[in-house]
C-alpha cells in the first residue's frame, strides 16, 4: 500500500499531541469527564498513527499481551490492598476519614493502570488484524 | 425445524419476563441511590467525577471483570489468529 508523503506528514505532526492528550485525559479523569477506559482508548489510536509513519513495522504480539497480563494482576493487587488498610476488598486502601486530597492517589494509580491495559489491549488486537490482512 | 421452534420458545419466556418486569417498574422505581451518590460521593471517594467514583470505588468488582473481559476478548482474536485454517 502506498502512502500519500501529506499524510505521513500530518501524522508525524500529530502524533505526540494525540499522546499528550491520552494521558490527559486518564490523569483527570477524577475531577473531569474521562478515566482509564477513554483516555486508553485515546492512546492505542495514536499508536495506530504510527501505521501511517511506517506500514511495514513488525510488533511483538506475545509480549503485549504479556504485559496486558501483568497489568491486569497488578489492578487486582491494588484492588486487594484495601483489605490489610480498611478492612475491606475493593475500596480505596487510604482511610475514609482522612483528606479529600489523599483519596485522588487511589483514583490516579488505578486509572493509570487502566489505561496502560486498555492501551496494550488495543494495540494488540488491532496489530493482530494488520498481521492477518499481511 | 426443532431450532426454530426452540428459538421461538425461549423469545415468548424472555417477552414474558420483559413483560412482568414492565408491570412493576412503577413500585421498584426510587432515588435512594442517586440521591446518596450526589450527596456523599465527593466527600467519601474524593472524585468530582461521579462516574469515576462509581466505577473506582463504589462498584470497583465489577470494573475489574470489565477489564477482564478485554483480556479475554484479546487472547481470543489473538488464539483465532494464530490457528487460522487457511495456514
Amino acid at each position: 500500500m502506498r502512502i500519500s508523503l501529506i499524510l505521513v506528514c500530518i501524522s508525524r505532526l500529530l502524533y505526540p499531541f494525540i499522546l499528550l492528550f491520552g494521558f490527559y485525559i486518564i490523569l483527570n479523569g477524577d475531577k473531569s469527564p474521562g478515566g482509564g477506559f477513554q483516555g486508553g482508548v485515546i492512546l492505542a489510536t495514536a499508536f495506530f498513527i504510527t501505521y501511517f509513519i511506517d506500514p511495514k513495522k513488525i510488533i511483538n504480539l506475545k509480549l503485549l499481551v504479556k504485559i496486558e497480563k501483568y497489568l491486569f494482576a497488578l489492578i487486582l493487587i491494588v484492588a486487594c490492598i484495601s483489605y490489610f488498610t480498611n478492612g475491606e476488598f475493593f475500596t480505596n486502601f487510604i482511610p475514609v476519614d482522612s483528606p479529600i486530597e489523599n483519596k485522588r492517589i487511589f483514583l490516579i494509580l488505578l486509572n493509570f493502570f487502566i489505561g496502560l491495559k486498555v492501551t496494550t489491549g488495543l494495540i494488540a488486537v488491532f496489530s493482530a488484524f494488520i498481521e492477518e490482512g499481511r | 425445524m426443532i431450532k426454530r421452534m426452540f428459538a421461538i420458545i425461549i423469545l415468548v419466556v424472555i417477552m414474558f419476563a420483559f413483560w412482568l418486569a414492565y408491570l412493576e417498574i412503577g413500585e421498584l422505581k426510587n432515588e435512594y441511590a442517586k440521591n446518596y451518590y450526589l450527596d456523599k460521593g465527593f466527600e467519601e471517594t474524593g472524585s468530582k467525577n461521579l462516574v469515576t467514583a462509581i466505577y473506582l470505588d463504589y462498584r470497583l468488582f465489577d470494573s475489574i471483570f470489565e477489564a477482564g473481559i478485554l483480556l479475554l476478548a484479546v487472547t481470543g482474536i489473538m488464539f483465532m489468529s494464530k490457528n487460522d485454517e487457511r495456514r
